[in-house]
């Protein structure tokens, strides 16, 4: 399945829908366009074979956000999707939660495969009869017709933040989300659009005094008092709302002293954390910063539990990489299903995957090319020193426009969604 | 010396990526400003320190000690004898934070500085080179020893001599140091090496009055040209980068690292209207 070529940079978020076992992908690109997928189903008889069944189709195609102008500030806002977030899902249709730098959407995606005929005051064409000729009534049947799957937005969530909003995160209540942007996280209601509730401002009173920004927010999964929110200098803060109506004292403080050793002019961009996830059982949190990931527990807050090294080659590098600003990219992570293989993006297409019980991991790269489902990928190396290997790539040869940022992991089975420059893969 | 070339590259790099945030779609990216404003400080530290580690061979530390100290109220002490160095500092235009870099004067032996003579006239405050070149000619005109240096500085590039020597004559902060930085200074106007007065431009730019510019007694002269530079208006900012970026001769690697605080400043002051 391939997306727009123009547009490399693609957001992803899963879908798995209990109810009627649909499994839907959804991707945002720069151009503001919203792609759904869908997974086919292998057949309708038997019940789902978890893993066997088909590959992913495009299920509807939508324009989210346009770009637009902030007058005040002679700004102009780009429609680049920055975030997709599915709503649990509760009846036949489903929400998902799509935004910008600015503004935050809510699409409601149905689909439609009847519609009413015998109307008895238009005709098949939907013009309006003339009233004289209608001689008999009779009540309208509907009657089966090609599946049509509608989006339409329902929810409009703007002039919410002044900065550039960085993350969305659905509370487990089914009922309110955050969004954050650098320095403030709002939490609004589903319904309404005109209001939403400041529950972190990290803005200082002199900008000049500004040290750190927020750089992703995520909701706990089961509780829907805790949020973690990350921040420029790689700390993560636990908050609970129940505390104060205004979270800027956290409840827990995660963060890693920095080792002396490292100290380079780029410690700080490299500390950065890109992304945050909490676990599927709430207890461990997955922080992606430039060289590394991290597994960390809620229970200890001195330091990660498990640290992974995504591509530590790239340690001597960081000067070249921060003039052609490849530093500055920001990696996403995900956990499996059961927590038990974390996943992250690198460069040269190359995404890495790390098994928690063995503490190893694996590189593999996303090959256009094997567009089948299911096919083996290959296992790839980075030549560092040593012996090498055929088939090594080495530090230098990489190709660092190739770069995975986005991804995501079925929430139920062994699927991953990886984007590529120009393609999501399966 | 590789350490100051290098963190002179990087901070011509980051003074490139802030100018061109400006221009870029979707305005300013405040996480990634943040970060290049940081490496920004990192970099110039490194390079003031290596400075004067290289520089001064004793009294580094008290030197820096005093240093640190420089406050606004430095700008009153100038003394009236010109003496050592002296260093003219532009404080950045407009900005509350920076502090203006005064010269600090080092009374401790006039006498044998005053042998010396070597006027190091540093701009802290690139603000506006030129203005800050023109200060220092005229300080320079004070001392003849200093002639020698004074005319190097004009135009960015002669500024080279100039900064050579004052960030030698900064290093020091003592007696002792200092007829030994004068010497230096005079030598390092005369190699006018363009290695150094990027380094010795960086110095003066410090903006966050972490500068270890050390002041060297100010000529009254001093001051006026101080007045002189503080009422210079600051150049666009836009100006400058755009000159820097394309500039890759000393002199403007001067002039962008002079244009540091600058650049910092006009960050602040674009992340405050944000």
């Amino acid at each position: 399945m391939g997306e727009d070529s123009e547009s490399p940079k693609i957001n992803h978020s899963f879908l798995r829908d209990y109810v009627t076992e649909e499994d839907l992908l959804a991707t945002g690109d720069k151009g503001g366009r919203v792609v759904i997928f869908q997974r086919e189903t292998e057949s309708k008889g038997e019940s789902e074979e978890l893993g066997e069944s088909g590959e992913y189709n495009v299920y509807s195609t939508f324009q989210s956000h346009e770009p637009d102008f902030d007058y005040l500030k002679s700004l102009e806002i780009e429609e680049k999707i920055n975030k997709i977030r599915w709503l649990p899902h509760q009846n036949a249709a489903h929400f998902l939660l799509s935004t910008n730098d600015k503004t935050i959407k809510l699409w409601k995606v149905s689909e439609r495969d009847k519609r009413p005929e015998g109307y008895n005051l238009k005709d098949e064409e939907g013009r309006i009869k003339d009233i004289s000729t209608v001689t008999s009534l009779r009540v309208p049947v509907l009657k089966p017709t090609d599946l049509m799957v509608e989006v339409r937005p329902r929810r409009i969530f703007a002039n919410g933040h002044t900065y550039h909003v960085n993350s969305i995160s659905v509370n487990s209540d089914d009922e309110t989300y955050l969004s954050a942007d650098d320095l403030r996280i709002n939490m609004w209601h589903l319904d309404i659009t005109d209001r939403s509730f400041n529950i972190v401002d990290i803005k200082p009173a002199n900008m000049e005094d500004l040290t750190e920004v927020i750089t992703a927010a995520e909701f706990h999964p089961q509780h829907c008092h805790l949020f973690v929110y990350s921040s420029s200098k790689g700390t993560l803060r636990l908050c609970d709302m129940r505390e104060s109506a205004l979270c800027d004292k956290h409840s827990k403080i995660f963060e890693e002293p920095e080792d002396p050793g490292n100290r380079s002019f780029f410690s700080e961009i490299v500390s950065s954390v890109s992304d945050v996830k909490f676990s599927h059982s709430g207890r461990y949190l997955l922080t992606r910063d430039y060289l590394t990931v991290k597994v960390w527990d809620l229970n200890m807050e001195k330091g990660p539990v498990e640290t992974y090294q995504v591509h530590e080659y790239l340690r001597s590098k960081l000067c070249s990489l921060y003039e052609n600003d490849c530093i500055f990219d920001k990696f996403e992570c995900v956990w499996n299903s059961t927590d038990s293989v974390i996943m992250t993006g690198a460069y040269n297409s190359f995404f890495r995957m790390f098994d928690r019980e063995t503490g190893r991991g694996v590189t593999l790269e996303a090959w256009r090319e094997n567009s089948k489902p299911r096919a083996v990928l290959r296992t790839r190396h980075v030549y560092t020193g040593g012996r090498r290997r055929r088939g090594d790539v080495g530090v230098d040869s990489l190709d660092f426009t190739k770069k995975i940022l986005h991804m995501a992991w079925h929430p139920a089975e062994n699927i991953i969604a990886i984007a590529t420059c120009n393609g999501v893969m399966q | 010396m590789e350490y100051k070339v290098e963190a002179h590259r990087i901070m011509s790099i980051s003074l490139g990526k802030i100018y061109n945030s400006r221009v870029q779609r979707g305005g300013i990216k405040l996480h990634k400003n943040l970060l290049v404003s940081l490496v920004l400080r990192s970099a110039r530290q490194v390079y003031l320190s290596d400075y004067y580690s290289g520089a001064c061979l004793n009294a580094q530390s008290e030197r820096e000690g005093n240093e640190w100290d420089i406050t606004d109220s430095e700008r009153e002490k100038f003394p009236p004898s010109a003496t050592e160095c002296d260093r003219v500092e532009s404080t950045e235009e407009p900005q509350p934070n920076e502090q203006p870099e005064k010269e600090r004067e080092y009374r401790e032996n006039d006498d044998e500085v005053k042998s010396d003579q070597v006027d190091c006239t540093s701009t802290l405050q690139e603000q506006n080179q030129n203005s800050s070149l023109d200060s220092v000619a005229k300080v320079s005109s004070e001392t003849p020893p200093e002639s020698i240096t004074e005319p190097k500085e004009s135009p960015s590039d002669s500024a080279v001599a100039e900064r050579d020597s004052t960030p030698e004559a900064n290093g020091e902060s003592h007696q002792p140091p200092k007829p030994y930085v004068c010497s230096n200074r005079k030598r390092s106007a005369e190699e006018s090496e363009s290695g150094d007065s990027p380094q010795k431009r960086t110095k003066v730019a410090s903006s966050n009055a972490k500068e270890d510019e050390e002041a060297e007694e100010m000529d009254t002269s001093n001051v006026s040209n101080l007045i002189t530079i503080f009422g210079s208006s600051f150049s666009g900012l836009l100006s400058k980068e755009s000159a820097k970026p394309e500039a890759e001769a000393e002199d403007s690697g001067q002039i962008c690292c002079d244009q540091m605080l600058k650049n910092l400043n006009p960050w602040s002051t674009a992340i405050v209207a944000f």
